[in-house]
């Protein structure tokens, strides 16, 4: 079963974050929440999103738009990365020949 | 982290508050993990560089330093951080957003192929956008909900309606067999559209209770199920708990405690595949041991010891 955290608990296990901050975040949509039953919830990963987001307001002055640029830059490298690391690891199942054949070809490039 | 907070932020002694902040940008900025996601080393001197910035910037836990009256990790330690980039990559979380990749579309191969397609499964949040002839239409949001089922639910399926705190209803059917974590696609349950645009879709996570008795691995069910000294020793039929109601199972004679038995098709049935359960057993003893139950049992160890322990001890 996932652990999941209200958003008190997120308040209490990030120091930092205030109740207006998190409002904030979730309005700009920053974060998007999962909702339940009894009101929206996050996961660990939204928790270290969240850490992440402070880093930008906090010590690099980043709000509103700003930030949400910045934020969808980010999505977008670890979203590319992740499709790169998906070919990556398509090539590497493939037989030596064509692993070669594939390597040249990025060579030349 | 160092011990010298200084040299983490690559400063001396000296150095003004202005130039503290300014050093620890520089290096937030060319080391945050999650603006390095490639760089190993960028997390252990970004991780230095905060912690000896979190010591510097308040001037009076900077005095107490200097004044050796607090050590570098400045008395009460932090717990451990998790960086997003750990879990960025891993997708599910919807924050997955690659923006399309129209612009692959003249190689018209299949690799653009591949990575559109997979941006269409995965894709919970890029809304795409067009100027569809006149206006601008554009495909709604994405939602995003956890609905928390008990155990039974998840394996025999069925349908289930989130009410949220908004008053809003939502029927989830959950298909037999789902799994713990697994992400349900309702089409065109998300965010209204933008002009002609369609509605976005609503991924709702599925997040199974615990059952006291069954544990689920993969679409096998596995018990422990608790037998008595006597069952063990002469073995016997023994009313066993599947998640399809109750069976006898045939304890073999001279069962030990932590050997397994499979009920093959009484697991969890997924699509066309069913899976088994696996029964531990595990040996109780009476409550209590009586007189008869000693007296026999001195009597059986003259003659017929053994050693379940060989090759164990030296």
């Amino acid at each position: 079963m996932t652990r999941y955290y209200s958003e008190e608990q997120v308040i209490t296990t990030i120091t930092r974050l205030t109740p207006s901050r998190l409002t904030t975040y979730v309005q700009h949509e920053f974060l998007c929440p999962a909702q339940s039953e009894n009101g929206p919830v996050y996961t660990a990963a939204d928790l270290a999103r969240i850490e992440l987001i402070c880093d930008l307001d906090e010590q690099f002055d980043l709000q509103g738009d700003a930030l949400g640029v910045v934020l969808s830059l980010i999505d977008q490298l670890h979203g590319v990365r992740s499709e790169l690391r998906r070919v990556m690891t398509a090539i590497e199942a493939q037989p030596e020949d064509l692993r070669g054949r594939i390597i040249a070809a990025l060579k030349e490039m | 982290m160092s011990n010298d907070p200084y040299s983490a932020l690559g400063l001396k002694k000296s150095a003004t508050d202005a130039e503290i902040k300014k050093a620890y940008r520089k290096i937030a900025r060319t080391h945050h993990p999650d603006l390095n996601p490639g760089d190993s080393t960028a997390e252990a001197k970004f991780k230095a560089a905060s912690a000896a910035y979190d010591l510097l910037k308040d001037p009076e836990q900077r005095r107490r330093f200097d004044a050796g009256e607090i050590d570098a990790t400045g008395a009460e330690k932090q717990p451990e951080r998790k960086f997003y980039r750990e879990y960025a990559e891993q997708g599910g979380h919807g924050y997955g957003n690659t923006h399309g990749y129209e612009d692959f579309g003249d190689m018209s191969d299949i690799f653009a192929d591949i990575l559109r397609q997979r941006q269409a499964q995965g894709g919970a949040g890029g809304a795409g956008a067009g100027f569809g002839g006149r206006g601008f239409d554009a495909r709604g949001a994405d939602a995003r909900y956890m609905l928390e089922v008990d155990f039974m639910d998840a394996v025999k399926g069925g349908k289930k309606r989130i009410t949220l705190p908004s008053g809003d209803n939502l029927e989830v059917k959950i298909p037999e067999g789902t799994r713990d974590g697994q992400t349900i696609r309702l089409r065109g349950k998300g965010g209204e559209g933008y002009g002609k645009g369609p509605r976005g879709d609503a991924y709702v996570t599925i997040n199974v209770r615990p059952h006291k008795v069954f544990k689920r691995e993969g679409d096998d069910i596995h018990i422990t199920l608790p037998i008595t000294i006597d069952e063990a020793v002469l073995g016997g039929k023994v009313p066993t708990p599947t998640i399809h109601g109750t069976v006898n199972l045939t304890i073999p004679k001279g069962a030990s405690s932590g050997q397994t038995l499979r009920l093959r098709g009484k697991g969890v049935k997924r699509g066309k595949k069913t899976g088994d359960q696996k029964v531990e057993l595990q040996i109780k003893m009476p409550p209590n041991v009586d007189a008869d139950l000693e007296k026999f049992m001195q009597g059986w160890r003259k003659d017929h010891a053994y050693d379940p322990r060989k090759g164990m001890t030296s």
